[in-house]
This record gives C-alpha cells, sequence and structure tokens, in this order.
C-alpha cells in the first residue's frame, strides 16, 4: 500500500482504487484452491454497477474452495502512475498483482470496450496474446453477452463462457479444481474444458475461409470438442444464488442502489434487440423470493433504493402486487422503489406513477422509430397512441422532462420515419404545454442512436447505414428539431461504426484490435478517448477493410462468425422474422399470441416460468 | 420525538479517499444497515440530518473528527454506539457517542482551529539544527501569500501566515514529521497542503516523496484556550 497511497493523492477518484467497501470479501489466500480475479474493462463506478459481477463474486466467494476478488480498468490518470512505478494491475480485496491468479475473468458487456481488455492484460504484465502465455500465466477467461460473438477476442482469450455465469461457474470451478489437482498442463486442461457445458476454447477450433473473404468453414480440430457451444441457462430463478450481501461502494456509482432482478429474458421480440433473443426464455422470479431477497438487501447495504431490474419490468406478471408490498415493507425508512426499464403504455405509466415517492424530473420513453410502418418493421409493438398519452400523462402528473429514445439506420429507413421522429418529438412537446406544464422547464429529450446489426438476432444480415448516411440524417433531424423546449442527442456515427464492425466480426480482427492497443486504443467507449483514426490506421496494418464488416448484407446461407455459438434460437426462426420484418408484418409475444417457434424451448430444454400465473397459450410439443 | 447525538470518529485507511459527499451517504447506509430510526429534511429531496465539523480534503487522514446525527427515537446513545459501530465501511470508526440537547450549536459554527500531522520520506537524515531553522525561518515569514486552488476569481490570493498558529517538526532517520495547528471552519480556513507547499518553497526540504496528511484534532477556542468539541 506504501507506493499506493503516494500515487492515489496525485489521481482523480482515488476511492476507484483503495478497496475496503462494505461487504468485501477477502480470504485467506493461502486456504483456497482456486484464485479468480474478476476484470471489468471499464472504469469502477461502471463496473460496481454491474449486477453480474456482484452475483459471480457472491457464489464464487459462497465457496469454501474458492475466492474472487475485483479488478477494474485505471481511468489514464491511474495508469500514467502505474505504469511509471511499475506498480502491476492489482485487486482491490488484497492488492495482490492479477497475475497472480489463477483465473483472470473478463466480462465483455460492449464491443468498445475490447481495447481496455487487451491493456487491462499488458498492465497486469500477462502477455495479451494466449499462444504466447505459459504454465506461469493465468488462464484468461470472458463472458457476457459479447462473448455470443467471440471470434473478434479469440486470440486473447484462453477460454469462454457461453451464457448465464451463475449457471455455468459451478461446474468449470470444480473441473478446474481437479484440474489443478491432476497438475494438468494448459494445453490439456484447455482441451479437457472444451467438454464442460458452456465452454468455448477458440484455439481448438479451425476456421477457414473463401477467397472473397466469406467463412467456408468452423470445425474443431479435435474429437470430444463440440461442433456448436450451447449456452447456459438457469432454470429456477428462485433456486439460483442471488447476492445477499453485495458490496456497497463508499464513493458514488452509476447504479448507485439495491438492484434486484425479477425477471430475465424478454418475450416481446424486438428484432434489433439482442439481450431479447439471447435472454431467452423469460424466467420470473416468485414475488416471496423477490420480497425477501429486498428486505435482506435493504438490511445489508443500507441504500435507499430498490430497483426492480429486468429488460422490460412491466411484463412482470405480478409487478403491481410486489411494488404494493416493498412499498408498504419499507418506504416508512425512506425507501424507494425504481422501475429502471418501462415500456411506453398505460400499464406502465400507472407503476411509474406508483413507485415515484419523490417526483423526478425526467421520464424516459423508448419507441426506437419514427413511424407505425418502421415500428412493425422492427417488431417493436408501440402505438403513436401509446407514446403520446404516456407522455400527457407524464406532464400531468408533474414531470416537466421527457427523454425520447430513438435509432437511425434501421432497415428500411426513409426520411418518411425520420419526419416520424421530428412530429412525435413535436407532438410531445405540445402535449405537454397542453398539460400545463411549465413553459421555462418543459423539455422533450430526443436521442438518436445508429442501428447496429447484432449477432443472433433477426437483423444481423443487415448491412449498416454508412456513416455518411447516418451523418446525413443527424443533420436532417437536427435542423428538424430546432425548438425551444427540444433537445437533440445523436450518437458519433465512428463509434457505431467500430461498434458494428466488431459485433459482426471474425476471428481476423484480432490483428486489428492488436494494432489498436499498440496504437494506444482504450476507454472507446468514452467518446473523448475515441480516436477513429488510430482505429483507421488499426486496420490498414492488418490489411483489413472495417467496412467490409459493417456494411456486407449476409446472405441466409452465409457461415457467420459467431454460427458455432449457439443461443437455442433456431436460424429458420429468425430467417423468418427477419422475412417478416421486411414484410413489415409484427409477431406477437409467445406469451399472448401462438409460439413464435424461436426453437429455445425445445432446444435448450428450458420453459418460460410466469410468476403470476400460467402461460395464456400451451406450447406445442415439437417446435420446428 | 427527535433526539440528536453528538459522535468522534476517525477517517483512516481506505476511508481516508472517501469524499465529504459520499462521507454523508456512508452513515446514512451505515444508519439504516444498524437499524436506526434516521431523521429526515423535509421536501424536495429529503436526506438525513447528519452533519460534520469541518470537510476534510480527500486522501487526508481524520483521527478524532466529529459529526452530528438525528434520530426519530430517543435511544441510550450506548445502544447507537453499538449499532453503528458494527455497520461501518473500512477506516471509518467510532470512538465515542454523547447525546447532546436539541438545540446545541452546531459543529460547523462551533469549529476554529484544528491540528495536523504530515509525514514524508527524506532523501537524507536530517539534524535537529536544520529542521529548527526550516521552521523558524518560515515561521518569521510575515506574510505567506497563496494562489487559490480553484482559479475561480483573479486576484484572490490570500494571505495564510495568520491562520497557522503553530509548526514543529521531527525527523527520524529518513522520515520527516510536521504537526501544525491552523486556523479551520467557516470564518476562515488554512489548507494543511498550502501551508505545506510554501514550507517545501522557502525551506528547500530534501523531500523524497509526497505527504500523508491527517487531521489530528478539530477544537473550538475560547481565547487562548483550545479546546474539543464534546
Amino acid at each position: 500500500m506504501d507506493l499506493l497511497d503516494q500515487i492515489l493523492p496525485l489521481v482523480q477518484k482515488p476511492a476507484r482504487y483503495t478497496g475496503g467497501e462494505w461487504n468485501i470479501v477477502r480470504k485467506d489466500w493461502d486456504k483456497v484452491d482456486i484464485k479468480v480475479a474478476f476484470a471489468f474493462p471499464d472504469v469502477y463506478e461502471v463496473g460496481m454497477s454491474h449486477l453480474g459481477l456482484q452475483i459471480l463474486y457472491h457464489i464464487v466467494n459462497s465457496r469454501t474452495d474458492a475466492l474472487m476478488e475485483r479488478v477494474f480498468a485505471p481511468w489514464l490518470d491511474m495508469e500514467e502512475k502505474m505504469r511509471e512505478h511499475n506498480l502491476p494491475l492489482f485487486t482491490l480485496e488484497s492488492f495482490r498483482p492479477v497475475r497472480d491468479f489463477d483465473v483472470v475473468a473478463f466480462t465483455l458487456q460492449y464491443e468498445m470496450c475490447y481495447s481496455n481488455v487487451l491493456n487491462m492484460l499488458d498492465l497486469a504484465g500477462i502477455p495479451i496474446k494466449s499462444n504466447l502465455r505459459g504454465e506461469e500465466h493465468p488462464l484468461v477467461i470472458a463472458g457476457g453477452p459479447c462473448a455470443f460473438n467471440p471470434e473478434p477476442l479469440a486470440d486473447f482469450i484462453d477460454l469462454f463462457v457461453i451464457g448465464e455465469g451463475e449457471e455455468a461457474i459451478g461446474d468449470f470451478l470444480d473441473f478446474l479444481r481437479n484440474a489443478k489437482n491432476r497438475n494438468l498442463a494448459k494445453k490439456d486442461l484447455l482441451r479437457e474444458a472444451a467438454r464442460v457445458p458452456g465452454v468455448y476454447v477458440p484455439s481448438l477450433y479451425r476456421v477457414e475461409y473463401r477467397e472473397d473473404g466469406e467463412i467456408s468453414k468452423v470445425e474443431p480440430v479435435l474429437k470430444g470438442v463440440p461442433e456448436i457451444v450451447k449456452k447456459r441457462v438457469v432454470r429456477d430463478m428462485d433456486k439460483v444464488s442471488f447476492p445477499t450481501r453485495p458490496v456497497v461502494p463508499s464513493t458514488e456509482i452509476v447504479h448507485d442502489r439495491i438492484m434486484i432482478e425479477v425477471l430475465r429474458g424478454c418475450a416481446r421480440g424486438c428484432r434489433f434487440c439482442q439481450a431479447g433473443m439471447i435472454y431467452r426464455p423469460v424466467r420470473e422470479k416468485k414475488p416471496a423470493t423477490v420480497l425477501r431477497q429486498a428486505a435482506g438487501l435493504v438490511r445489508q447495504t443500507g441504500y435507499d433504493e430498490i430497483s426492480l431490474t429486468s429488460l422490460s419490468t412491466s411484463d412482470y406478471t405480478p409487478v403491481r402486487s410486489v411494488i404494493n408490498a416493498l412499498i408498504k415493507e419499507h418506504a416508512g425508512c425512506g425507501v424507494s422503489i425504481s422501475l429502471p426499464s418501462l415500456r411506453v403504455d398505460n400499464f406502465s405509466m400507472e407503476l411509474a406513477k406508483e413507485v415515484q415517492k419523490v417526483r423526478r424530473s425526467s421520464i424516459t420513453l423508448a419507441p426506437e422509430a419514427g413511424t407505425q410502418r418502421l415500428r412493425d418493421v422492427i417488431n417493436k409493438g408501440v402505438t403513436e397512441e401509446d407514446l403520446m398519452s404516456a407522455t400527457e400523462v407524464a406532464f400531468r402528473e408533474g414531470w416537466q422532462a421527457v427523454k425520447l429514445y430513438f435509432m437511425i439506420g434501421l432497415p428500411t429507413e426513409t426520411n418518411e420515419d425520420l419526419d416520424g421522429i421530428i412530429h412525435l418529438a413535436r407532438e410531445a412537446l405540445a402535449r405537454g404545454r397542453k398539460a400545463g406544464a411549465r413553459r421555462g422547464r418543459l423539455r422533450v429529450t430526443v436521442s438518436v442512436s445508429s442501428f447496429v446489426p447484432k449477432p443472433h438476432t433477426p437483423f444481423q444480415w443487415e448491412p449498416q447505414a454508412s456513416m455518411a448516411v447516418l451523418k446525413e440524417r443527424q443533420a436532417y433531424l437536427a435542423a428538424g428539431l430546432r425548438e425551444r423546449g427540444l433537445v437533440f442527442n445523436y450518437h458519433d456515427t465512428a463509434v457505431s461504426f467500430m461498434e458494428a464492425v466488431f459485433a459482426r466480426g471474425d476471428r481476423r480482427l484480432g490483428a486489428v484490435l492488436e494494432n489498436a492497443f499498440q496504437l494506444g486504443c482504450k476507454f472507446d467507449g468514452w467518446s473523448e478517448n475515441f480516436h477513429y483514426e488510430r482505429w483507421l490506421e488499426a486496420f490498414r496494418q492488418a490489411g483489413l477493410e472495417p467496412g467490409w464488416y459493417a456494411y456486407r448484407r449476409y446472405d441466409y446461407d452465409s457461415l457467420l462468425p459467431w454460427d458455432h455459438i449457439g443461443t437455442g434460437l433456431s436460424k429458420q426462426y429468425l430467417i423468418r422474422e427477419h422475412q417478416r420484418a421486411m414484410a413489415g408484418k409484427t409477431t406477437e409475444d409467445c406469451r399472448t399470441g401462438a409460439c413464435t417457434g424461436c426453437g429455445l424451448c425445445s432446444g435448450l430444454e428450458v420453459e418460460p416460468v410466469y410468476a403470476g400465473g400460467e402461460r395464456d397459450v400451451q406450447l406445442p410439443d415439437a417446435i420446428q | 420525538m427527535t433526539s440528536s447525538y453528538r459522535m468522534q470518529y476517525s477517517k483512516k485507511g481506505p476511508a481516508r479517499y472517501i469524499s465529504h459527499l459520499d462521507l454523508l451517504r456512508s452513515f446514512e447506509r451505515a444508519g439504516r444497515r444498524a437499524g436506526l430510526p434516521l431523521s429526515f429534511t423535509q421536501g424536495f429531496n429529503p436526506h438525513p440530518k447528519i452533519s460534520f465539523a469541518a470537510p476534510l480534503g480527500v486522501g487526508t487522514a481524520g483521527e478524532a473528527e466529529y459529526a452530528d446525527i438525528e434520530l426519530n427515537a430517543d435511544l441510550p446513545a450506548a445502544e447507537v454506539f453499538r449499532a453503528l459501530s458494527g455497520v461501518l465501511p473500512e477506516g471509518l470508526r467510532l470512538i465515542e457517542i454523547r447525546s447532546i440537547p436539541e438545540q446545541s450549536p452546531s459543529l460547523m459554527a462551533a469549529v476554529d482551529c484544528a491540528t495536523y500531522r504530515a509525514v514524508a520520506k527524506l532523501d537524507r537524515p536530517l539534524d535537529r539544527k536544520e529542521l529548527d531553522s526550516a521552521i523558524s525561518s518560515f515561521m518569521a515569514r510575515p506574510e505567506i501569500w497563496v494562489e487559490p486552488k480553484l482559479k475561480a476569481k483573479e486576484n484572490k490570493k490570500r494571505n495564510i501566515r495568520p491562520g497557522i498558529f503553530a509548526l514543529s517538526a521531527e525527523s527520524e532517520n529518513d522520515i520527516i514529521i510536521l504537526e501544525a495547528e491552523l486556523k479551520t471552519g467557516s470564518n476562515g480556513n488554512v489548507r494543511f497542503e498550502q501551508v505545506l507547499e510554501a514550507l517545501v518553497e522557502t525551506g528547500g526540504l530534501p523531500l523524497k516523496s509526497g505527504f500523508v496528511l491527517s487531521r489530528t484534532g478539530v477544537f473550538t477556542k475560547n481565547g487562548q484556550e483550545k479546546k474539543t468539541l464534546w
């Protein structure tokens, strides 16, 4: 700590690097077989807001044979000091160097964190490429949503865990302890690891390319290595381990509150949404479980807010009774309830009214597209009237600001859809005035991101709109949204472009990542640190064309770089959804409509679980 | 019914880096973990009624800091102490809690001065004479002008010399330990970092590292007499 004490006064937000938070777990290093460093490739405030970290920290540290400590990407100023003083990357529990651990486990939440993964390995004194690491180096593993297309990181990660970590980690640690007892060499360990369900060892797969650059073949190089690695899925959200004593930071973080996941998955089927596809099926927690966890967490953390998290919390079938029970039990001691993701419908607005104890200044609604036609294309089951009545209710109930989220560059988008965005924003403003919101305070913020085609979605075959087109459309919107009370925000098109390249990329991008790291790319998700010209240079050095990845339309029969990673969704379903999208046809939620045939329930032998009662529609026995 | 308590606590180790605003949150959360009936302000954004004597700079340890806390019940101070002691994050430690009358003057208004200690590594050992002359020539300066930390307004240079009540130094091998008593509080505040900076400029101490700082006490003054905030 001595060197650290000298460095810390010189950096911004030193509390990022001190540890010592409430509920931190420190174990006797010598009495534990497996030591895991959980590495989050972004700053402390972002990483500590990630529920997955808390879940895995809890599960691993509950075992007597393993420990997990945390490490985050040091901000630029800290990295500079660490390199200057040869202080290697260390964990916050024991301040031990990350390279002393058995396993370094990265979570991949976002493509733009890949450069940080490489930089953190380097800061740890671990060779960034897996083939340059020896027996003395930790096993470098990765999971999270981006692991559903692991290929761009195939050169750097020894093995990926596909799917839900809390389901896989037990098996994986058991395997590792056994392998360690047998003193297995890393090469043999990886071969055996590939047999653990959900484990993907990229070095055990050979990828062949055609002359035009397309992938012609992906195959295991050894017997016993699965051709398709299927994701792991939690079957019972009531029985799976949930952190009862999460680490409570002493410094403010992005989501500084109790997070209780009330359901996992989403049955809505928005065609651009990767989370909605890879976290299927819907599995709800029983109200009793939620209430029990909430009571424990209030007592164990001292937080003043409980957030009921999921991809779409108003879809949680018993949501109303759970909210009422939580308010009744906890509002007295100043604890409020929040719902981070609400849909644009009346039911959501009722919920919003119920939970807001303290009036918040702003409410966020996500219509995603400006016209009904395009909302049908993306299968966002929201009408203009839904949106307008939600806006009106919000203003009438005292909110003074409404944020509207849209995407541009969606497949089939035309100027009419952009006009639709402008129309909705102006209409929302007008409704606000009508509802009597105070003129000076009244604000409608339009946030526009650019569509990024993501693997395992019905839009995975679609090209991204070019940067030039996206910029043009942003300018068009900017011109149309000039009015007192309207605020227009949009994303950097170059970042969205790189995101698409790496989302849809293959193994050859490993060379680009390595170059980018050498050129100093890091924290690319932070616009002030994103240097587009460095990335272009990294591509030039590798002899690759980024546009080839982002702007190409794949054929249905193309072999996609992520086809050997199994989500349980059938390709037929994705094709059918893509075709329906192009025809402007919506598909109902499988809870209320007929089974959509995504293939997941039969493929993974998991059924949706609804805590609020039976499904409306029975599943057919066999799904094509 | 509400009741007020004054606590003395220390803020060391990782807790040194908890900022003033985060410290308020840390006590609030600890209070809730302890199951204490915290009292909140009314209004748009309720916050717990916890107040501090004088903010401590991020990174400076506090050995005997004070805070007042209000509860919605009349609990024995010993019980509050027990409940809160077990739920504070690492480095925050309760030393004592006492009940105080409800309309007690605020801590903030009471503070007049604080004592500090700074420790640094030296390039070479210093003898007593060298140390004494460094300190005495510094203290002999009639005026010590410093720039404001934030370049808010121009020509806002301040003379901190009147706020430096005492300064002494000890040295052992390659370690130097400085102690100071400085004006602190809402009607004038001298930051120890500024004093040390000025001292290093004047005295040319052969420092090898930066200073590790702690505030050793916070006091109210009755004429020349220093008193604790109890």
